[in-house]
């Protein structure tokens, strides 16, 4: 009977994460629930690769605020995941017998789900992060796990030199193989970083997870654990080089980023696609936009719903969001269902959900470049309201 | 709402929709950028707890089965429920198309029967409403009435409306169906009714084997003194679309802020098909005043007062003005286009102009280049 619901590979989405380095805009949602990009939220990217990519069973590991992640997820319908065998499961962690635990790291909470695993007797598993904006097709990546006949093998994405001691670095042979690996080395000797995407052998992995719980020393974590240990046995771990765009969100200022190259078209991101190659998101039945005669709007993204007076540009207004006469929003993100009320200017800024900026309220400034790395973003927290004719300073975090 | 179940006809035989409705029934006409006219209804009826619903087509039904699938968009792929559609053929042994509701109704007791439903609320889908039928049924239970016409009050703007009169009670005394245009306002029939099933019935029966096989013109006209017919007034807004003209004022009409509250945001949700399009780009060249635009578009030209659906594309130097473009509609550089209604995969090519009046616009057939 097992054998009915076997699926070759098994995806395991880690969407625990807290996300502190987010602020206000994850104090009542897990970081993969973060809207993104005018309608989307960050984990309908990883979603919607594995759809594209075939893998139709998904586990998607929470521990942090999980009631909106869970309910935006829901059946996986959007996503086309709602399947009869596989599709999207949502793994809390829960008690086992007398005990129960949260998930220590990242090994871990594949660990405590090795029994959902292996009602799918799956030989791979692809382990993803909830927290990052690209698009892949896993199954390419699969296919070059086959050939090299790897026991893992790990996406990487080359950064440049100097941002190389900010990552886990993979040193590899001129093949591919990996023989090295450095989490953010101060002296490093690639720049082949590693994007958190895994694929293993589950035979294998189930070995080193079942060991690695048993070590009373380990942080429990692939990067810090699983991947050295590998290596120091002599397992054959190879790279696999992704080109094309990808970005980790876990700053405001690069999650900020990330949402203006959606403008840049330049940038490598592509959002679009046809047919069975779209990034799927959960929808929210709102009528199309409405851009009023008032209004003035060049070189933005705006989604259903969002009704607009004032001038938009060089910004995103995500669905059901107002901006309203007199208006100014320049180089900002406008989260779903925010209202700007009339005359505010809202510059350089992230305005939560459901937020408002009260009249004539000035939130963030214009800047030209971004200091030391980082841009000096204006956030708003979900639901959170801006007195008429207030002040939010750039880099200021209200809510 | 479970005692109501519901029949739609996706066409009516009396539209004028000329070119609009070649390639698909009027249930299927797109509407107001992301919509299909048969949208409103389903959503209304699934707000209101009906869904048990069977569609009732004559001929070019595949882009309304393109559209409604299993119903998942309404939430009415469930097991107890759902959509049943009935293509033409199956009405009737001669395969030819029904002639009336009579005929249709005749051809589907089956399924009338089939429902446990004590009720059953007809419908035509050229309706753009936004109504729970809750309190129709309570009006309904409260007159005692035999069939309950839902009415909304405007101008004949053309023929073929149907005129009601009732009396304080809301009892229709006189209902006509007008044979020219007319400036004066009235209560017209929106051709929705509630009745009783089992009342239903035995009427389509008894007027099929006398071969009367027109629903509002041999029962309802016929028998208003006999039957107990009252009205029930659906204010707010309420667009009916019956030709090209109601078709290009009604999707215009929802420029209008207050319009649009009313059909969005009032007591149900309206869900459509979910086409996971992109949100819309705006290049640095464009230049949008007053108009409606669906997810999906790339605009870097000149839009006003327009509808625009999903996916359509407005070059740099294109100028779109009163009008509505639907679906993949593209307009190339330096092309005009001004009071049209260009229909789903139409380009316009480079410096072609395109132009009608506000009283007569010009309609572009689907998938013509221009």
């Amino acid at each position: 009977m097992k054998q009915r619901n076997k699926k070759e590979c098994v995806a395991m989405l880690l969407a625990g994460g807290q996300g502190t380095r987010l602020g206000v805009l994850t104090r009542d949602v897990a970081k993969p629930a973060v809207p993104f990009g005018g309608k989307y939220r960050i984990i309908d990217f990883p979603l919607s690769n594995c759809i594209n990519s075939g893998i139709d069973t998904v586990g998607v590991l929470t521990q942090y605020q999980p009631f909106e992640l869970n309910q935006y997820i829901g059946n996986g319908q959007p996503w086309d995941l709602d399947r009869l065998s596989g599709g999207v499961y949502v793994l809390p962690p829960y008690m086992r017998g007398a005990a129960g635990e949260w998930y220590k790291g990242t090994a871990n909470a594949i660990y405590q789900n090795i029994a959902f695993i292996d009602r799918f007797n799956p030989e791979y598993v692809l382990v993803l992060s909830g927290d990052h904006i690209y698009r892949m097709d896993y199954d390419a990546m699969l296919h070059h796990h086959k050939k090299n006949e790897a026991d893992c093998t790990i996406a990487v994405f080359d950064v440049p030199m100097e941002e190389a001691s900010r990552f886990g670095i993979m040193n590899t042979n001129e093949d591919g193989s990996v023989y090295e690996f450095e989490e953010k080395p101060k002296k490093p000797k690639g720049t082949k970083a590693s994007m958190g995407i895994y694929i293993f052998n589950w035979s294998l992995l189930r070995r080193y997870l079942i060991e690695d719980e048993a070590d009373p020393a380990s942080k429990n974590d692939f990067g810090k654990n699983i991947i050295p240990k590998m290596l120091a046995d002599g397992c054959k771990l190879w790279s696999y080089r992704f080109e094309g765009y990808w970005k980790d969100v876990g700053t405001i200022s690069s999650l900020w980023e990330a949402n203006m190259d959606l403008l840049d078209e330049n940038s490598g991101i592509n959002i679009g696609g046809d047919g069975s190659n779209r990034i799927y998101a959960r929808n929210s039945a709102e009528p199309p936009q409405y851009i009023s005669s008032s209004a003035t709007v060049s070189h933005a993204i705006i989604s259903e719903g969002a009704t607009v007076y004032g001038e938009v540009r060089d910004s995103i207004i995500s669905h059901g969001a107002h901006v309203g006469a007199g208006c100014r929003i320049i180089g900002s993100v406008i989260l779903p269902g925010a209202y700007v009320a009339n005359g505010a200017e809202v510059l350089y800024s992230i305005v939560g959900e459901n937020a408002t900026v009260g009249a004539g309220a000035v939130v963030g400034a214009v800047q030209t470049a971004a200091v030391g790395g980082e841009w000096q973003i204006a956030v708003v927290g979900p639901g959170v309201k801006v007195p008429d004719g207030g002040k939010v300073n750039p880099a200021e975090m209200i809510g | 709402m479970n005692n109501v179940m519901s029949v739609i006809f996706a066409s009516d035989q009396e539209s004028k929709l000329n070119e609009l409705t070649i390639h698909r029934t009027a249930a299927s006409l797109p509407f107001c950028g992301r919509y299909r006219l048969i949208d409103f209804a389903l959503s209304n009826l699934v707000g209101s707890g009906i869904t048990n619903i069977g569609i009732v087509t004559r001929s070019n039904y595949s882009s309304l089965m393109d559209h409604i699938r299993m119903g998942r968009d309404w939430d009415l792929n469930r097991k107890n429920a759902g959509i049943s559609v009935f293509p033409p053929f199956v009405l009737n042994a001669s395969r030819e198309m029904y002639k009336g509701k009579i005929e249709a109704l005749y051809s589907i007791h089956g399924f009338l029967e089939h429902g446990d439903e004590e009720y059953v609320l007809l419908t035509n889908s050229n309706v753009a409403m936004n109504l729970n039928f809750e309190e129709v049924f309570a009006a309904h239970l409260a007159k005692g009435a035999d069939v309950t016409v839902l009415t909304y009050r405007g101008y004949p703007s053309t023929s073929r409306r149907m005129i009601v009169s009732a009396d304080d009670d809301g009892r229709i005394e006189d209902l006509y169906i007008t044979e020219k245009p007319d400036t004066k306002e009235h209560w017209m029939a929106l051709n929705v009714y509630l009745v009783k099933k089992d009342w239903l019935m035995e009427v389509v029966e008894y007027q099929y084997a006398r071969g009367n096989f027109d629903w509002e013109k041999d029962v309802l006209t016929k028998q208003v003194k006999d039957l107990k017919l009252y009205e029930y007034r659906v204010e707010g807004y309420v667009a009916v679309i019956d030709d090209i003209k109601s078709y290009y004022t009604e999707n215009l009409a929802l420029l209008d802020v207050e319009n649009r509250e009313k059909l969005f945001y009032g007591e149900g949700v309206i869900y459509t098909k979910v086409k996971d399009s992109v949100p819309t780009v705006y290049g640095q060249n464009a230049t949008v005043k007053n108009s409606l635009i669906a997810d999906g578009c790339v605009i870097d030209g000149v839009v006003e007062n327009s509808v625009l659906f999903r996916g359509v594309k407005v070059a740099k130097g294109a100028v779109v003005k009163n009008s509505i473009i639907m679906e993949h509609g593209e307009i190339c550089e330096r092309a005009v286009v001004n009071y049209a209604i260009t229909d789903k995969n139409v380009t316009i090519r480079e410096e072609r102009t395109i132009s009608g009046y506000e009283s007569y616009p010009v309609v572009i057939v689907k998938g013509k280049t221009v």
